[in-house]
């Protein structure tokens, strides 16, 4: 518990850190919301042009900019997105569900079957079932997922008419209840399976060569001189050790995970924060940016606590204080 | 007095029967999904011409006037109107028993207010449309009488939806309506009420059961949705779950090949009132482009038909003059001008820069410049590629450059850090609401986007542009603007390169999406969907 405090009190300038550099390093960026705007309405006075500076904040200096915008993320004021004239809090929570719903359906996907498939190689070393899989897992990694998702959507969509192309619900009927869950769940088939591809092949990969690395140590020849059946000292002895990179592996995309997935997420129109962050680069909606890399950093701060807890669970000699 | 009089109501009623005559060949109900695309920032059509807004608002806000396919003028919320003599007085008649979303009535209030309040102030072209009305009174709820300057002939091209849209002054009076919530929940008089904007996903509208035309809309609803891919939106609009994608959302090339299919066509109706038109803008105050030859040379070089068969799939026409030839049907286009052709002359081109004393030095170079292109995708790209060996043999050596928005936006109207620039303007329906922003020295307005960015002034070409914008006389009008385009096709400040056609991509089972001069940015009242 004080391990955890300690690094909860660790992270605090960690995370202001992040978002004084961000703050300066989104400033580097030619052009400001009000270009975008008035550049999209086709034309607009400078009178208008600087009273919406005025109005965005954006005529303070730079100082004056990033001190208010700290004394707000220190009461959990994200501020406001004036581009899509919403507090950027409402926007981030919008595109939080889909976001995580994509992500965790993808992550149970690709560590799941990353996990097996690396086991079962691993099992049949140098057989035709690990050339296979290896094979698989060399395809799938080396394959763009722009050109994985637009070829399923070709052949699963528009070929077998088995899954809508985009978006995550039907429109035209706007279902209610259990209805509308599966009719995401329906939605979400194709975009997990062309994100999983990509992780998939790590996790197999990483599986693979870390279960072998296992299988040569000293204690796999102890407990084999001790007589321990082969399927336990595979199951019991190495796999848990051979998982430990994989948690790793797991961790860091966790992390990621507010960030989305710009081109699932733009091939398959899934309203995610991945696009939401992309579009907003390009808008220079600073707030909704500097939002989302905050909501991104406190993640991965979390994130690798708990991987560091999980660690010590899974392998009792590693100490967290 | 003679009054021009033009009753609006007999046409209006005829439309009505018509439309009631035939209604058993439509099926009411139904929801259409359509393609916006990008994902509006907001739907203050009042504040914004954005294009994305212009997809959703206008099914949302009325204007006083529709325009058909011939451009005519169709009655919406004004019934009729009527020009005094001088054209310096205009009367609205307008339509009793509007009613807003909310239930509020529609009145002369209301358009006094959206003109004089919102538009003239806050609308980007408002304050050009508008400039001439001094006042508007209200002499009683149904009429709206607009007091000119001088008369303004171009301002009854400028009251469509999309346009001019009228916003409900009691929501709005005693607030900044840049600052309203009337931007993300709009309320209007038209076919379609809003209902729900889900960020990233789609705007639902529903059908307006209180809407001023008997038995319309048709549908019971519309949803824009917002798909950022392009294949993915060409694959959406194959497996029909969107049946409907305007101003270039299914990109050219995917759209020749839908055409092709059965179930689906093609149309380039719906874009004569926007106009659009490709073009190259020289910075004039510098060097290589600040002298007239060069300029003249460029356009000699490039061959319009050769960018738009392999650029553009045969979607354009080649420009001859500052005019698009859509303005023929107002009389104001000049055909048969110098400097315009078709297809590239490369030798009159060196004549004209040898004439100039423009020599080439060793490497056969004459000048050297960077080309930006307008980041509005890969076709400009390819189209700044096309240019850069299309002026090459002249003499006229190019680095492309292709930068995001805000910093394009910056360079080239800000900073006017630039040399020559591909752009796109829309012409719209007059050329004083479209075209005069090019060339006016009043319009070298630092910071503005999409004005005289070449910084090119005439003190001829300005007092023309004032006549021509007064003139009510048609005649004299085709005169003034007749010069307009001879100064302009031998100074070309800005150089028109193609008449551009955008390409709407529907379902076949969609009906009577077209019947509008807006098209897209049309009410869609009308819309059905065949069973």
């Amino acid at each position: 518990m004080r391990y955890v405090v300690k690094r909860l009190l660790q992270a605090i300038p960690i995370v202001l850190a992040i978002i004084i550099l961000n703050f300066f390093l989104l400033q580097l960026a030619e052009g400001d919301a009000v270009d975008v705007l008035a550049g999209e309405a086709g034309s607009a006075t400078p009178e208008y042009m600087a009273e919406l500076r005025a109005k965005f904040g954006l005529d303070k200096p730079l100082p004056v900019q990033l001190a208010i915008y700290l004394k707000n993320v220190m009461v959990l004021d994200l501020g406001y997105s004036f581009r899509h004239e919403m507090p950027v809090s409402e926007l981030i929570f919008d595109r939080l569900f889909a976001t995580v719903l994509l992500m965790t359906s993808t992550i149970l996907l690709a560590v799941g079957f990353g996990v097996l498939l690396g086991l079962v190689a691993a099992m049949g070393l140098n057989t035709w079932r690990d050339t296979a899989i290896s094979i698989f897992a060399l395809i799938t990694y080396a394959t763009p997922l722009f050109w994985v998702g637009l070829m399923l959507i070709v052949v699963f969509s528009l070929n077998l008419g088995w899954f809508p192309t985009s978006g995550m619900e039907n429109f035209a009927m706007f279902y209610e209840g259990w209805d509308r869950v599966k009719d995401i769940a329906h939605h979400l088939v194709l975009p997990t399976i062309t994100l999983s591809l990509f992780y998939l092949a790590l996790y197999t990969r990483l599986m693979r060569a870390s279960m072998l690395e296992q299988a040569g140590q000293d204690y796999v020849t102890t407990a084999r001189a001790k007589g321990v059946t082969e399927n336990r000292i595979m199951f019991v002895h190495v796999l848990r050790n051979a998982l430990l990179p994989v948690v790793t592996m797991a961790g860091v995309q966790v992390g990621a995970l507010i960030g989305g997935s710009v081109i699932v997420e733009s091939v398959f129109a899934w309203p995610g924060l991945g696009m939401l962050a992309f579009e907003a680069l390009f808008s220079r909606d600073l707030n909704l940016l500097l939002g989302i890399f905050f909501l991104s950093a406190l993640l991965v701060v979390a994130v690798n606590l708990v991987v560091d807890i999980v660690y010590s669970s899974l392998d009792p000699r590693i100490e967290v204080d | 007095m003679n009054f021009r009089t033009w009753v609006g109501a007999a046409l209006c009623a005829a439309g009505l029967a018509a439309g009631a005559g035939s209604a058993t060949a439509q099926t009411a109900g139904g929801t259409l999904v359509y393609i916006v695309q990008p994902e509006p920032p907001s739907l203050a059509s009042f504040l914004s011409t954005s294009g994305p807004i212009g997809l959703v608002a206008p099914k949302i806000y009325d204007g006083l006037f529709d325009y058909d396919n011939d451009l005519n003028i169709v009655p919406a919320l004004a019934e009729s109107y009527e020009v005094s003599d001088d054209g310096k007085t205009v009367t609205f008649k307008l339509r009793e028993g509007v009613t807003w979303h909310d239930g509020a009535p529609f009145t002369s209030a209301d358009v006094q207010f959206t003109v004089m309040e919102v538009l003239k102030k806050v609308h980007p072209r408002g304050p050009n449309s508008f400039r001439e009305v001094m006042s508007i009174d209200t002499p009683d709820d149904y009429t709206a009488v607009f007091n000119l300057e001088n008369p303004a002939p171009y301002m009854l091209r400028a009251l469509s939806g999309y346009e001019s849209p009228i916003v409900p002054k009691h929501l709005l009076e005693g607030q900044d309506p840049r600052n309203s919530d009337l931007a993300t929940n709009p309320v209007g008089t038209g076919a379609y009420k809003f209902t729900e904007w889900r960020k990233g996903q789609y705007v639902r509208l529903d059908k307006n059961e209180n809407y001023w035309k008997d038995g319309l809309p048709y549908l019971d609803r519309i949803v824009g949705r917002f798909i950022p891919d392009a294949s993915t939106r060409t694959a959406a609009m194959e497996n029909s779950e969107v049946m409907y994608g305007a101003y270039g959302a299914i990109p050219n090339i995917d759209a020749v090949r839908l055409r092709d299919m059965d179930g689906f066509s093609v149309t380039t109706d719906g874009y004569s009132m926007i106009n659009p038109m490709a073009l190259i803008e020289f910075n004039t105050k510098e060097s290589p482009f600040d002298q007239a030859a060069i300029r003249q040379a460029v356009s000699l070089a490039i061959d319009r038909e050769f960018l738009i068969e392999n650029i553009w799939f045969g979607y354009g026409k080649p420009a001859t003059s500052a005019l698009s030839t859509n303005f023929s049907a107002t009389g104001l286009y000049k055909a048969g001008l110098p400097n315009y052709p078709a297809n590239a002359d490369v030798d009159a081109a060196i004549k004209v820069l040898e004439d100039a004393g423009i020599t080439a030095d060793g490497d056969g170079v004459r000048a050297r410049a960077v080309l930006d292109l307008i980041p509005y995708g890969e076709d400009w790209r390819r189209a700044g590629e096309y240019m850069k060996q299309a002026l090459a043999p002249i003499g006229i050596e190019l680095d492309l450059r292709y930068e995001d928005v805000p910093t394009w936006l910056k360079r080239v109207y800000a900073d006017y850090d630039f040399q020559i620039n591909v752009n796109y303007f829309y012409q719209l329906p007059d050329p004083v609401l479209g075209v005069h922003r090019h060339y006016g020295s009043d319009q070298i307005r630092q910071g503005t986007h999409f004005v005289n960015s070449s910084r090119y002034s005439n003190p001829e070409l300005d007092a023309l542009l004032a006549a021509g914008a007064q003139e009510a006389d048609a005649a004299k009008r085709s005169e003034i603007y007749g010069q307009i385009q001879e100064i302009l096709a031998e100074d070309m400040p800005v150089v028109n390169l193609f008449e551009m056609q955008f390409l709407t991509v529907y379902n076949d089972k969609l009906k009577d999406h077209a019947t509008s001069a807006l098209g897209a940015y049309g009410p869609f009242e009308r819309v059905w969907i065949e069973e």
